[in-house]
């Protein structure tokens, strides 16, 4: 039982000096006063710090004297034992004294001074910051990339491109790279060739999309009304659409009244909507009170607030224009026929049965017998007497080789010379078999007819009287002093304004809306009203049932064309090629 | 004079129980209540506000939201000035933060109404999708400050992290002179175990607490277990056991802490990546109006 202790210190150049002494007891002081066995010359150590017992087993047991405990393998402790054979290291202020077991039961202790090693270094290492990248060196390259990526290089080559002019087909490829990661979505349907080339409408920097850009390609485009009148009929803005507005229009944004304010853009790959009654209605709800000059009434609901069909016909014989009239002035029509529609259509009629007898018909008459549909199904065509009327009413004048002699029907001259000629025609000769002699011969040039004059002679007066040939049909009158019938006014369409889909209604039998099979006369103007179309077709918040449809303003007008209604399958394939197409055919 | 003096100690006793409440509670949930007011304010002005023809960031509704969104972030991430600069005050750090907090969530609201619920692979998303990842990571840090201290208190046994580092330096010290008998295999063991650097595991492996390439372990594996009879082994087992303990210790410090703070490291970069992408969203709107 006895302590070797070796006392390792190290001159200033670094070297080492080892002393060992040997303290035979089994107990060991250590602390700052000098009769201490081990004297440690530090303040930080008591003057009676620690005593170290050595048991029989050779266990230690290591007992704090004073308050002022130690360190042992880094732990603080007043009291602590070490195991036979085990070792340890205490450490009282600056000294480290390290426990190890000699042979023969003797106890080395080595007292080292403590390096005094950087603790803030190595206390570094429990941050988290010391295992990743730094906060800031992050920060500055993440932002550095979106900078750069999706906002320098976009702007820079959009400043830097050489303009092109626009292209109608969309072929173009866009020139600014990546700016296709400022788009907010997808472009409709009909702009997705443009979906590449951002530039082809975001032209110049910090303006709007501008109409005239729109207009590059969508030339043909008519305005809804003149502009000022549009402006001036609009619905009063909320007060925050009017500031945001003024705001936009002072920075160059084009009014609600261009072409992205109603189409808007990078909605998703959709088609172009029908505009909804509302947005109709927004403006001709109460359009009287902005626009007092209007001749048609405030529209919103087709089946509560729509005025009454104002077809254009012919007021007046012989008028040069069409006139609107509503038809809740029990309008009447003169067109300067004679037609009542009842007696043809009277299936037990003269007519039908002279329709029966003929081959071109073999029935009674039907609506479609003269009145055929143009090929687009949305009208008809003009009524043509020689192709409807002359089957019957003929106009067969007399006879030639294996047929027939007509009269010529529209032009009172063509019929004033055939009538003419029909006079000059030979006379049917009173004995066969004998002819006058030489140059007083049929041919000749002294042949004359001398019969009386023929009732044929006059009647071109007498065709043209009401019970003549042409009185038939026609209203006789005189014009410049010559006998004349009544010139025909028939409109090839009624409304104007709106749109009819014949097509639409096939299953509809023509008399359900046209009351043609009660109609004596051809004043009675044969166009239904709008309380009969109510009778399916409701405003577009009805309930849709059986036998009504919700009907949005767009069934029967259109927004920039009023006469052609928004129809889908005109843009399933929006190339302005087509648009083109479609607009020349509105205009035929 | 008794009501001034009265007054004075009220003013005290407040300012000492105010030293107490959580940020979150500070001024009686202030901030809560006013982030709570401007969420339900612009939630209804979103839902009852009719915007033609559907709500969008362009519309004036879009605007406004997009603007009070773009101040928020601005000013919330002004924080990390502000923490730098300590000036006491009624606005106090424990005040700037408690409106960071809450408004900062209140954002979640403003920023998904001012991109009227259209998404898509675009800056304008980006911006939003930083944002969100900006207050995940912030509620996480709340949590994380809230439940994590407790961990790391009571991991510590009333040693400071010099202790640790210290007791295992002691241990080594140790470990080295017990190995010395040690034939060859067993001494690059115990080599390998004392030159593995005390934070060995990267980032990763502070998070999981899971360290396969641990030396000590290794060696600790490779050792005899139980009484081989030699002295020397054991002793260097028994140390090495006690080197595997100091360590767990470690790392579970290390863990808790790698927890308390990894937030930081995607919450800090992606605001300021989330304010790189704010400025190229709003030029990019107006560059292509």
């Amino acid at each position: 039982m006895a302590f070797l202790i070796r006392t390792v210190d190290h001159t200033s150049s670094g070297k080492e000096i080892v002393r060992d002494r040997t303290i035979p007891k089994t107990d060991v002081s250590i602390g700052r006063a000098a009769e201490n066995d081990i004297h440690l010359p530090d303040l930080a150590v008591e003057q009676h710090h620690i005593t170290v017992h050595s048991a029989s087993d050779s266990s230690l047991s290591i007992e704090a004297v004073g308050t002022l405990g130690f360190s042992l393998d880094g732990k603080t402790e007043t009291s602590a034992q070490i195991a036979p054979g085990a070792g340890g290291e205490l450490e009282v202020g600056s000294s480290r004294l390290t426990i190890e077991r000699a042979e023969d039961g003797v106890t080395l202790i080595t007292i080292t001074q403590v390096e005094t090693e950087s603790d803030r270094d190595i206390l570094r290492g429990f941050a988290l910051e010391s295992a990743l990248p730094s906060k800031r060196a992050m920060s500055w390259i993440f932002a550095g990339i979106v900078l750069v990526a999706l906002l320098a290089i976009p702007v820079a080559t959009h400043l830097f491109r050489t303009p092109v002019e626009n292209d109608p087909k969309g072929e173009t490829p866009g020139q600014v790279v990546f700016d296709s990661t400022w788009s907010t979505g997808e472009l409709s349907m009909a702009h997705h060739s443009l979906e590449e080339n951002c530039e082809a409408c975001h032209a110049t920097p910090f303006v709007s999309v501008q109409d005239t850009t729109c207009l590059t390609c969508h030339e043909e485009i008519d305005d809804h009304a003149e502009m000022p009148r549009q402006a001036k009929g609009m619905a009063p803005f909320s007060t925050g659409d009017a500031i945001q507005w003024s705001i936009a229009q002072t920075l160059g944004k084009e009014g609600p009244l261009g072409c992205v304010s109603c189409h808007t853009e990078h909605e998703g790959p959709v088609k172009l909507e029908a505009a909804s009654e509302k947005f109709c209605a927004d403006c001709h709800d109460a359009l009287d009170t902005r626009l007092t000059d209007v001749d048609f009434t405030n529209a919103s609901d087709f089946g509560e607030k729509h005025p009454q069909f104002r077809p254009a016909f012919y007021t007046a014989y012989g008028n040069d224009n069409p006139d609107r009239v509503s038809l809740a002035n029990n309008p009447v029509e003169m067109s300067g026929l004679k037609f009542p529609h009842d007696i043809h259509m009277d299936e037990q009629g003269g007519a039908a049965r002279m329709a029966i007898s003929l081959g071109k018909y073999g029935a009674p008459l039907e609506c479609s017998d003269c009145h055929e549909e143009t090929d687009d199904r949305i009208g008809f065509k003009p009524v043509e007497m020689e192709a409807s009327c002359e089957s019957c009413h003929s106009l067969v004048s007399g006879r030639s080789g294996a047929g027939f002699t007509n009269l010529r029907h529209g032009d009172i001259d063509d019929l004033r010379e055939d009538l003419m000629r029909l006079d000059r025609g030979p006379r049917r000769s009173i004995v066969n078999g004998r002819t006058r002699p030489g140059q007083f011969a049929q041919g000749g040039r002294y042949y004359s007819n001398f019969g009386r004059p023929v009732a044929s002679y006059l009647s071109l007066t007498n065709a043209l009287r009401p019970d003549g040939l042409c009185g038939e049909c026609h209203l006789p009158t005189t014009t410049n002093g010559r006998a004349d019938v009544m010139p025909v006014n028939l409109p090839d369409r009624f409304l104007h304004q709106g749109y009819f889909d014949h097509a639409a209604h096939e299953d509809e039998s023509c008399t359900d809306c046209h009351a043609a099979d009660t109609s004596k006369e051809a004043m009675d103007l044969l166009l239904p009203d709008v309380e009969s179309c109510r009778d399916c077709h409701l405003g577009e918040t009805a309930v849709k049932t059986e036998k009504i449809v919700p009907s949005g303003c767009a069934m029967c007008h259109g927004y920039h064309t009023p006469t052609m209604p928004w129809r889908p399958e005109d843009h399933q394939n929006e190339s302005p090629a087509n648009l083109i197409a479609t607009l020349e055919r509105i205009k035929r | 004079m008794a009501s001034k003096a009265q007054n004075k100690f009220q003013q005290d006793e407040q300012r000492r129980n105010a030293d107490h409440v959580s940020f979150l509670k500070h001024r009686n949930w202030r901030w809560l209540k006013v982030a709570a007011i401007l969420t339900v304010i612009l939630s209804l002005g979103y839902a009852l506000i009719d915007q033609e023809p559907r709500p969008n960031g362009g519309s004036w509704y879009g605007y406004t939201l997009g603007t009070i969104g773009l101040l928020l972030i601005v000013w919330l991430s002004l924080l990390g000035i502000r923490k730098r600069r300590p000036t006491p005050g009624s606005w106090s750090l424990k005040n700037w933060t408690s409106a960071h907090v809450w408004l900062g969530l209140s954002l979640t609201v403003i920023g998904t109404l001012h991109t009227g619920f259209q998404i898509g692979w675009n800056v304008h998303t980006l911006a939003y999708v930083l944002m969100l990842l900006v207050i995940v990571t912030g509620i996480y840090g709340i949590w994380a400050y809230a439940t994590l201290p407790a961990g790391l208190s009571s991991n510590r046994k009333e040693m400071t992290r010099s202790d640790m580092i210290e007791a295992l330096t002691a241990i080594d010290r140790q470990l080295e002179s017990a190995a010395q008998p040690l034939d060859r295999q067993q001494s690059d063991l115990v080599i390998a175990a004392l030159g593995q650097n005390v934070f060995y595991g990267g980032a990763l492996g502070r998070l999981t607490g899971s360290y396969p390439g641990c030396a000590t372990n290794r060696a600790l594996k490779n050792m005899p277990m139980g009484r081989s009879g030699e002295e020397a082994e054991d002793r260097v087992t028994n140390l090495l056991t006690r080197r595997a303990d100091q360590l767990g210790q470690i790392r579970r410090h290390l863990r808790i802490r790698a927890l308390l703070e990894v937030w930081l490291f995607i919450h800090i970069p992606a605001t300021i990546a989330l304010l790189a992408a704010l400025l190229a969203h709003v030029i990019s709107v107006f560059y292509y109006w």
